[in-house]
């Protein structure tokens, strides 16, 4: 999840008007909105769930998806509901983190482009977006996390559907390294994905994922066809059958969808009140 | 009579410790010990699910030992059934007819733990066809690894037809990660089923059957205490080279030490890894195999303070063990008797 997501996502959510009045009345009482106003706090979240904390399967058709994964990533299907969505997670974590939950670009001497990108997330956004309070260090961030969100969006997760009360404004950067927090992320993106944008089949999400212009007019081009085509092959790599339809619909359906609070309480839980 | 584990080494004390102690003529603590060992070991091996789900008793079996392998053995079958078939049929087959033939003969000599053969002379050659080939159906581990130095071993009296030129050489007591290398984050006997064969199967079952009190005594303990003493050799001082873990002071996605264990903070003990001279080790197959030590070396120790309530045949083999230490400790029992 890398380039241009939240210009699309946001657009099309038509949330402009309701979010322009947040941001205001946010900016208003914020001493310096979107600068780093302190050294963020340690935060905590739980850690990582069990497998009695969820119903689905662990054991069909995931491949080598690390065993103390799969609850994350099942809970993040159940709580979104969204059948289906934890065995394309799983390919996705292993293009974007190899399953490393601290996986970042942009901490690299040569990651520049990622650190560009996340900058000019920032900047293009600021404005039509409710503040972040570590927005400066998201900028700097590049991406990360399990699912390899873009910083700055990740942060803002959740604004398109409930604006400023969005969880993670007061949150810094670094929290994309907790799963729970990774997978709250990736579940809202997903659902905005499926119910925003044209997606075709499995390899759709995945188009999207790297860039939801690509679901537009990007759609059959080369940047369009070689990102399907590496889901595609990540899929046989991880050794995770896309066609088994006991596991994954060919469809994902995102109908069911709790809302960003009732996924974010069943991730996440709370953020500490000073963040909250 | 004190019950003690000091003869096989100071460190073996203390390395049984790491688990709780507990007391076998304790219904009790049979209770609750047994299913906290399964617990541990479904999580590893990703089987959690089909052992919540399974009953809690068997009704073929008083014993409930007995009874809570078999309810282990059935959850972790389930999961086989239910999860990626990872090797040919025809190597399965091999593989549990050579893991059964190993096991009889590893159980007779004392070392099942890690069980040995010269694989010409098992009935399959330890071989298995496979596009007109015929394929060696284990890896010939005789390289220098975490449980031992490397040893080619005296080579196969015969020829063989897939090409073995050693031994043939399983750690089934750290199955499935059964051998001195290759120890990521799936254990290579993990893989080993087919549609109709589960040889990982009777691979755990040899797991399950060392904290059984009549299996554990017939090992000779002294060959787990120094495969162990390898293992720990190689890996202290990469473990002592971790933070140890406190707290509210961790850092989400590095791998720390939480006592003798590794604690991955907010990220996966399967991913996280130690990397030493001997080879990459996940940390998850790290905690599981110093478990398998632990818990056999608890179980030693709970046998022999048990040992005049275990059955006869029992308490005779123990008597006529290979094993020193344990002779030691049966007289010991005696006199105090």
């Amino acid at each position: 999840m890398r380039r241009g997501i939240w210009m699309a996502l946001g657009a099309t959510a038509g949330i402009g008007g309701a979010l322009l009045v947040s941001r205001r009345a946010s900016a208003a009482s914020s001493a310096a909105p979107g600068t780093t106003p302190e050294t963020p706090p340690t935060i905590e979240l739980a850690g990582l769930p069990r497998a009695a904390d969820v119903s689905g399967d662990l054991v069909r058709n995931w491949g080598e998806t690390p065993v103390d994964l799969r609850p994350l990533l099942m809970l993040t299907e159940e709580t979104a509901r969204i059948r289906g969505a934890s065995r394309v997670l799983a390919v996705i974590a292993y293009r974007e983190s190899r399953f490393v939950t601290t996986a970042q670009n942009g901490n690299a001497a040569g990651e520049q482009d990622e650190r560009d990108d996340s900058r000019t997330a920032y900047t293009n956004n600021k404005d039509r977006n409710p503040p972040l309070r570590y927005g400066e260090q998201a900028a700097e961030f590049g991406s990360g996390g399990l699912f390899g969100a873009l910083a700055p969006y990740f942060l803002w997760t959740g604004v398109p559907e409930i604006g400023k009360k969005a969880p993670l404004l007061a949150a810094p950067p670094t929290l994309v390294f907790q799963p729970r927090a990774a997978a709250f992320g990736a579940a809202v993106y997903m659902q905005r994905l499926l119910s925003q944008y044209r997606v075709d089949d499995l390899a759709d999400i995945k188009a999207g994922w790297a860039n939801p212009g690509l679901l537009g007019k990007g759609r059959g081009g080369e940047t369009y066809l070689s990102v399907r085509k590496r889901f595609l092959e990540d899929a046989q790599t991880v050794g995770i059958d896309l066609a088994d339809v006991d596991t994954i619909p060919a469809k994902l359906d995102a109908s069911a969808w709790p809302g960003v609070p009732a996924v974010f309480a069943g991730l996440v839980g709370a953020l500490p009140k000073e963040l909250s | 009579m004190t019950t003690d584990l000091r003869c096989y080494g100071d460190d073996i004390q203390g390395l049984a410790d790491l688990v709780p102690d507990f007391d076998l003529r304790s219904p009790m603590d049979v209770e609750s010990w047994y299913p906290r060992e399964w617990q541990a070991i479904a999580d590893t091996l990703g089987f959690a699910q089909q052992l919540a789900a399974a009953p809690r008793a068997m009704p073929t079996t008083p014993d409930r030992i007995t009874a809570m392998t078999l309810v282990g053995l059935m959850a972790f079958e389930h999961a086989l059934r239910a999860g990626r078939l990872g090797i040919p049929e025809s190597q399965a087959r091999v593989q549990s007819a050579v893991i059964q033939a190993m096991t009889t003969a590893g159980l007779e000599r004392g070392e099942l733990w890690r069980a040995m053969v010269d694989p010409t002379t098992l009935a399959t050659g330890a071989c298995y066809a496979e596009g007109g080939r015929s394929l060696r159906a284990f890896y010939p581990d005789t390289a220098p690894g975490y449980f031992g130095d490397g040893w080619s071993g005296p080579p196969p009296r015969a020829e063989s037809a897939c090409g073995w030129q050693t031994p043939l050489v399983l750690h089934l007591g750290t199955f499935p990660w059964v051998y001195s290398s290759r120890l990521g984050d799936t254990g290579p006997g993990a893989r080993w089923a087919s549609s109709a064969s589960q040889p990982a199967l009777e691979g755990l079952h040899v797991v399950a059957s060392l904290l059984e009190p009549a299996t554990n005594l017939r090992q000779d303990a002294r060959q787990v205490a120094a495969i162990y003493r390898h293992f720990a050799t190689h890996t202290a001082p990469l473990v002592a080279a971790l933070p140890s873990f406190q707290p509210g002071r961790a850092e989400a996605g590095r791998l720390y030490r939480r006592g003798r264990f590794l604690l991955a903070h907010q990220g996966s003990l399967h991913v996280a890894a130690l990397d030493g001279p001997r080879g990459r080790l996940a940390a998850s197959a790290y905690n599981y195999i110093l478990r398998r030590f632990a818990s056999f070396f608890a179980v030693r120790r709970a046998a022999l303070r048990a040992l005049a309530t275990l059955p006869f045949e029992v308490q005779r083999r123990a008597a006529t063990s290979a094993d020193p230490c344990l002779r030691q400790q049966v007289e010991g029992v005696a006199r105090a008797s």
